[in-house]
């Protein structure tokens, strides 16, 4: 059905310089139940495509979720229009690719499918797992959601191209608030970031009973406890937040769109220029930081981007040497500099963008016991509740849902609001110490935006938990 | 397209059984999108879509719903809508029932359609390319007609359709410091582009002078409309809906509570009625045409939904699920715009602010930076450009003990975000001058 598609559009590729069809269909479903009510499930299927041309020193897009050979064809004619009108008026004129893909393919592995267990079986689990949420009256609000999103891709070209791409992920949520004189306190599973390419099996093998157990107990713990204090200390940091560290201050920066100006209406732009690649050093020698395509579950794990490039495993910062930027094939001409497969769009209805993809810090060798061990005064920090970084990418506030301090080597009483901030320059080069596989966690975020046109996408990141030297931390009030 | 859209829920509604109510949500967007970077294009193309959103209960209070994209061919279309209301009709039986149902049983049928007009965006974007060729700029424009529909099996019907574009945009100097403009409407005008650009670009020349960075500390700042708005932006983020100030997730609700108390100036409502996102929610209630939220400081009213309504025994007012305003309304002080500077005397004048989270959510405390034209004041002048400073403070702060006044002068922002389609939130709010302002980093 999908290759006789492929087929069938492949005949209405026009006569230009360049022409691509992609077609995206995306199925997204939704199960929530809060305080033992199960919400309206949702079921979302959308589909369209968009064909992007590059004709004669011109480049426009059109998309169309009109998939009739008319909608089609009206849609190719505006893309043609459009590039006919950009032509001589553009910042990059493209230069498409010469190879082609010969009917590649990827597929997520679901060992147990969504489809295969019963809505009415996924409602009771969540049912389950709300009353180990409500465990004690002090617990003033609970729930649990599982997100499942499919998203098949079909591509074709000019150049003979064809793929087909086939990525489903699955978000399972839980959430916990406990209120103490007025005062709330909310524990989630890792902070919405668990989603993973990966069967149904994942929910039941993720023990969710348990986490809510200690999620509950969390809230109602750091509801009654003491404000994060006001120091310079030592922050071991935890995978649940380390990925958003290097999400805001890594991967932000490192897009090469930001770099050449793109996003300086919207998403900002970036500390990092062109002449920094190769030599900057951007952390510690213990810092590598690769962009991996290839890492078995990880949410962006794929072998062809959106605009058909193959995807492989690069190091983008390696013993804390900026190596090379998250530009895609066009990004990298408009720069002359190496690309990544990162252009990547929301869906059918959105031009590619440079992106990231699975951002990943490479684990190092300490184990957490022995990271603890080596701090005097410090604090340990757990998964992230609030994000701020400037235009630049510099100056950043992460807050936490929890911290515990660390005094003499060992774990002490838990602090509530735990905040810290910094500047990016500075942060990465106190890094010392990194968790060694124990700790190593692939989680990933679902919703990271950016652009203009406004895209929102999923992006994987895996990381060990990390020591950073003196951090400003502070809490709340 | 309102004929479509009415002749496909008339075929869909033909199937519904006696003891079914199917409510129907579409909506549909034709539009354009050219991305600009150093004032030449760097992607430009055309979005058409369409969605349906099905949502089917029985009277065992079970209900479900799915959203499908449509091709806008009726043939293909009310096949894939007939098989979706089959697996409606199917799964429904198996769920448990839903407590906080509810759904518009009152027909009230409304309409809004403007006039959707043939506009060329190529001879304006022509115009904007033309009139910046000297410039850095860097932007978004965007247009073309929105369509919102809902009906329903009971024979309601509303419709909202109207034609806008926004051209969202930044210029910049060598120095890589930028002022942020924006021009939208209904109909081009390009004196009217014309003055706001020239407006702009003598904002810049201030900019070009060499930069200054301030300490860490307390200051006398002004914040634009477009500053301000940031910050009613993050108290929105649960702060006027009534299930989060319930349970205590909003950074509100120690306002909700009487706990706490802005200063007597801050008024807010959501005015339906000046905006221009639809007068009605996706159960088919009809939204009134202005909510008093917070009034001369205090906790009025927040936006309940429906479903709200029902898990707490309160009565709704229309709101959606989310229960977000979408067309705040700050009334107005009295400082005039030539006040302004005068009145900050030594201090700091914000154009935006960006990228805010919460510190503290419980106790309303936020964080963020400063983005675009900001500069230091001296004795009542413009002297210099800051480089940016984040700024951590509490809502009870900047708009209670600390607020030293609104503007007379209001600006509308139309809301140019675009995730997923072109949004239709606006605020209309003035400009506020607030002393001790605290900048961390």
């Amino acid at each position: 059905m999908k290759n006789e598609f492929l087929t069938q559009i492949n005949t209405y590729l026009p006569n230009v310089d360049y022409c691509s069809f992609r077609f995206v269909n995306k199925y997204t479903n939704v199960l929530s139940v809060t305080r033992n009510v199960l919400e309206p499930i949702e079921i979302i299927e959308d589909e369209g495509l968009m064909v992007t041309v590059i004709h004669d020193g011109g480049f426009g897009y059109s998309a169309t979720s009109n998939l009739t050979k008319e909608g089609i064809l009206k849609a190719t004619n505006e893309a043609k229009s459009w590039s006919e009108f950009t032509k001589g008026k553009l910042i990059h004129q493209p230069i498409p690719p010469q190879e082609s893909i010969d009917n590649g393919q990827y597929f997520t592995h679901e060992k147990d499918t969504w489809a295969r267990e019963s809505n009415i079986d996924k409602v009771d689990y969540l049912m389950e797992v709300n009353k180990y949420l409500k465990s004690k009256p002090t617990i003033s609000n609970w729930g649990a959601s599982f997100r499942y999103n499919k998203i098949e891709t079909l591509f074709t070209d000019t150049n003979g191209s064809k793929f087909r791409q086939n990525i489903s992920y699955i978000l399972p949520q839980l959430i916990a608030c406990a209120e103490y004189k007025k005062q709330i306190q909310t524990r989630t599973y890792g902070g919405h970031a668990h989603a993973r390419q990966i069967g149904y099996n994942f929910l039941k093998d993720s023990d969710l009973i348990n986490q809510a157990t200690t999620i509950a107990n969390d809230a109602i713990e750091l509801s009654m406890a003491p404000n994060c204090p006001s120091d310079s200390i030592d922050a071991l940091i935890a995978p649940d937040q380390m990925i958003l560290q290097i999400h805001e201050s890594i991967g932000h920066p490192l897009e090469l769109d930001r770099i050449l100006g793109d996003e300086r209406n919207y998403a900002g732009s970036s500390f990092v220029n062109l002449e920094m690649f190769g030599n900057y050093k951007y952390g510690s020698e213990l810092l590598n930081i690769s962009f991996n395509p290839e890492q078995e579950t990880e949410l962006a794990t794929y072998n062809f981007d959106d605009d058909g490039t193959a995807a492989e495993k690069k190091y983008l910062i390696q013993n804390g040497i900026l190596k090379r930027p998250i530009g895609s094939f066009y990004s990298a001409q408009r720069a002359g500099q190496d690309y990544v497969a990162c252009s990547r769009a929301t869906s059918w209805n959105r031009p590619p963008i440079d992106r990231m993809g699975n951002i990943n810090m490479e684990p190092g060798d300490s184990s957490i016991t022995d990271m603890i061990a080596s701090v005097d005064d410090g604090i340990l920090l757990e998964t992230n509740n609030s994000w701020s970084i400037d235009d630049y990418r510099n100056k950043f506030q992460f807050g936490c849902e929890k911290g515990t301090i660390i005094k003499n080597g060992e774990l002490k009483g838990v602090v509530k609001n735990p905040n810290y901030r910094g500047i990016t320059k500075d942060f990465w080069h106190n890094l010392s110490m990194v968790g060694d596989k124990s700790s190593f966690s692939i989680l990933g975020t679902a919703n990271c935006g950016k652009g203009e046109p406004n895209q929102t996408i999923f992006v994987g990141h895996a990381t060990p938990s990390c020591l950073f030297r003196d951090i400003d931390v502070f809490g709340g009030e | 397209m309102r004929e479509y859209f009415e002749r496909i829920t008339g075929e869909l509604f033909k199937n519904i059984k006696s003891n079914e109510l199917l409510i129907v949500n579409f909506d549909a967007e034709e539009s354009n999108f050219v991305r600009l970077n150093k004032a030449k294009i760097r992607q430009a193309g055309s979005v058409k879509q369409i969605s349906m959103t099905m949502s089917l209960s029985n009277k065992d209070k079970k209900n479900l719903k799915s959203s499908v994209r449509l091709n806008g061919s009726y043939d293909r279309d009310i096949h894939t809508l007939t098989k979706t209301l089959n697996y409606l009709r199917r799964e429904l039986p198996d769920l448990p029932k839903d407590p906080y149902m509810l759904f518009s049983t009152n027909v009230h049928s409304t309409e809004i359609s403007e006039n959707i007009e043939n506009i060329d965006d190529k001879e304006m974007l022509d115009h904007i390319l033309m009139s910046s060729s000297n410039l850095d700029l860097v932007g978004i424009y965007s247009s073309g007609p929105i369509y919102t529909g809902l009906a329903n099996s009971l024979g309601q019907t509303n419709w909202h359709s109207n034609y806008s574009f926004s051209f969202d945009y930044s210029i910049y100097n060598k120095n890589n410091n930028a002022i942020k403009l924006n021009y939208s409407s209904k109909k081009w005008n390009h004196e009217d582009y014309d003055s706001i650009l020239q407006k702009g670009i003598e904002k810049l020349d201030v900019l070009s002078r060499p930069g200054k960075t301030i300490g860490t500390g307390e200051y006398r700042v002004y914040l634009e409309p477009a500053a301000l708005n940031e910050i009613i932006d993050m108290m929105a983020w649960g702060g006027f809906s009534y299930k989060s100030n319930k349970i205590g997730t909003s950074p509100l609700h120690l306002l909700s509570k009487n706990e706490r108390e802005l200063n007597s100036s801050v008024s807010i409502d959501e005015n339906i009625k000046d905006g221009i996102s639809a007068n009605f929610n996706s159960d088919g209630f009809i939204k009134p045409e202005q909510i008093a939220m917070i009034t001369n400081g205090k906790f009025v009213e927040s936006l309940t939904s429906p479903r709200s309504s029902l898990e707490y025994s309160a009565t709704h007012n229309a709101a959606g699920s989310s229960e977000y305003p979408c067309s705040i309304d700050m009334s107005a002080g009295k400082i005039n715009n030539d006040e302004i500077l005068n009145t900050i005397d030594n201090g700091i004048y914000i154009s935006n602010l960006w990228y805010l989270n919460f510190s503290d959510r419980n106790n309303g405390r936020m964080t963020g930076l400063t983005r675009f034209g900001c500069f230091l004041v001296e004795n009542g002048k413009l002297t210099a450009p800051i480089n940016t400073m984040r700024f951590d403070d509490s809502v009870y702060s900047m708009l209670g003990e600390n607020l030293v006044g609104l503007t007379a002068n209001r600006e509308l922002l139309i809301d140019s975000g675009t995730y997923e389609e072109r949004s239709t939130s606006s605020a209309r709010l003035p400009g506020a001058i607030i002393n001790n302002f605290k900048m961390t980093l």
